[in-house]
């Protein structure tokens, strides 16, 4: 019993990542009908600048702080005005073929320019572990839970609570009700987009460590995300969570139980399932679309 | 009586090679309801969309008591006092009363709660909502927060396009009423609507628009006596 409680806290720690990232595609998604192939690599992007500013004596926390900033102007405003912005008017298609050529660019620009080399990168917790009665429970997990945790309900708190997040909801909800009451359609959506980029550099940050830094580990973490995004409902901020803490979860397990060689499968297994049975997630709603 | 808006030649449509509206010219007063009628595709939401600044007239002038509004964005034409409910569900359904209320003030600088407790008595029923999520709220509800939320800026000039779809009879009338009201008090309302026979009782005026040209311009009053109104709607020529 003590070992499956072991593995359900460290697959949410691992799945709290994920719903970071995922997080990230349905805000995208919402907010400016965006679909990002390329989050993986706005994963790894800041975890690259983060080492590279720590390779000039940075600490840790200021390197994280630049790699943030970095990726805010970069991946949230260079992205949304130098590849969203012209394409949008196109439709969904066009945008998902430049953001999987965005994927490979990054990924090459990166292999060629920085390395190909997979660099260790600093734990930001300690990878001890601590007893409670049987359970052996690592303060990586908890601190990983916690701080992804924080970051969620930070984010909920501010699009729940404040006038600027209830106007980004509206604007998800409804482009043209929130035009037409006055509210700055194209801020609130810059605001996605910065805050996109700021929870991938998160991600970046908890997931590195164990992924280490090379310029194609987005591939995982985008791919699951995006499963995760999909699983849990690409129009639910909520099922973006849910996605990515059944993932993580899934995955331990079928690692511990079944074989180490099926846990990569997992996210693609349920994908298939939940896509055959329930396309709009399990926490998504139907959306009808005037063609 | 002043004029509240002015359409004068104007030619305006969703891409260069769909023209909707086709040099039409008209004009809506303060202190009346002006009711845009005729067949589908006659540019009644077009004309609406074009005076909010969602669609730049591509020829012709847009004036609002007698300034030029066109090329403004929405935001600018909220600010020059003209507040417009589109077609349709326009509410955000998993926000709360309270919060929809608040984003239709969302360009105020200030007393934003005086101006919700004023839309508030207009419309009680909403009050006795505040904390459910609007998605909740029956058809009328919906409407009267729809139109509450547009009034919280104090509008001069109200457009509305279709306020009875979805809505029984009963609570169409009561919409109706709510715009005869402000009507009354001053402001301008120019409202699409396709139950012309019952809009018409609380019109001050109809305009019958066909193929993006105005068509007829006639009293309600007189429009609703008119045994030939059917026809007249449905796009024929006029008498």
């Amino acid at each position: 019993m003590s070992d499956f409680l072991q593995l359900i806290i460290s697959g949410t720690a691992t799945g709290a990542i994920y719903a970071l990232a995922a997080l990230g595609f349905t805000l995208l998604w919402q907010a400016s009908g965006t679909i990002n192939f390329a989050q993986g690599e706005f994963v790894m992007v800041p975890a690259i600048v983060t080492l590279l500013a720590m390779s000039y004596g940075l600490p840790l926390w200021l390197a994280f702080l630049l790699a943030c900033a970095a990726s805010m102007l970069l991946l949230g405003l260079g992205f949304k005005r130098l590849v969203v912005d012209p394409l949008i008017r196109h439709g969904t298609i066009p945008l998902v073929i430049a953001t999987l050529g965005l994927s490979i660019g990054v990924k090459n620009l990166m292999k060629s320019s920085y390395s190909a080399e997979a660099y260790p990168f600093p734990n930001l917790f300690p990878a001890t572990l601590f007893s409670v009665g049987d359970l052996k429970i690592s303060v990586y997990d908890i601190g990983t839970l916690l701080l992804a945790g924080a970051i969620v309900f930070g984010l909920q708190a501010f699009l729940n609570r404040t006038l600027t997040g209830r106007a980004m909801q509206a604007v998800a909800q409804n482009t043209e009700a929130a035009t037409v009451l006055g509210i700055d359609v194209k801020r609130m959506v810059l605001y996605v987009f910065l805050i996109n980029a700021l929870l991938a550099a998160v991600a970046a940050l908890l997931v590195t460590p164990t992924y280490l830094a090379k310029f194609d580990m987005g591939d995982t973490i985008g791919l699951k995300a995006f499963y995760a995004a999909i699983i849990g409902g690409f129009n639910q901020t909520r099922g973006a969570l849910l996605g990515g803490v059944l993932v993580g979860i899934l995955e331990n397990l079928m690692g511990a139980y079944v074989s180490p060689a099926y846990k990569e499968g997992v996210a693609l297994m349920l994908f298939l399932v939940v896509i055959l049975f329930r396309p709009e997630g399990l926490l998504g709603r139907v959306e009808e679309r005037k063609v | 009586m002043s004029l509240g808006i002015e359409f004068d030649k104007v030619v305006a449509g969703y891409s260069p090679t769909l023209t909707i509206l086709n040099e039409l010219s008209f004009d809506a007063k303060e202190g009346q309801i002006t009711l845009l009628i005729g067949p589908n595709g006659a540019g009644k939401s077009t004309a609406l969309k074009t005076l909010f600044g969602l669609l730049s007239p591509r020829f012709g002038d847009v004036r609002l008591d007698g300034k030029s509004v066109v090329g403004f964005s929405p935001r600018k034409i909220l600010e020059h006092g003209v507040a417009y409910v589109p077609q349709g569900r326009n509410l955000f359904g998993s926000l709360s009363v309270l919060h929809n209320l608040e984003l239709g003030g969302i360009t105020l600088k200030k007393n934003l709660e005086e101006r919700i407790e004023e839309v508030l008595e207009r419309f009680p029923r909403i009050r006795e909502r505040l904390g459910n999520q609007a998605s909740t709220l029956s058809g009328g509800e919906q409407k009267q927060l729809e139109v509450g939320r547009a009034l919280l800026l104090r509008p001069r000039v109200l457009l509305i396009d279709e306020p009875s779809i979805g809505l029984s009879p009963i609570v169409s009338k009561e919409v109706f009423g709510m715009l005869r009201k402000l009507a009354d008090g001053g402001a301008t309302v120019l409202m699409v609507e396709q139950n012309v026979r019952s809009a018409l009782k609380y019109a001050d005026r109809a305009l019958v628009l066909e193929m993006g040209r105005l068509a007829l311009d006639r009293p309600a009053a007189e429009l609703l006596k008119d045994p030939d109104l059917n026809r007249l709607f449905l796009g024929g020529k006029k008498s």
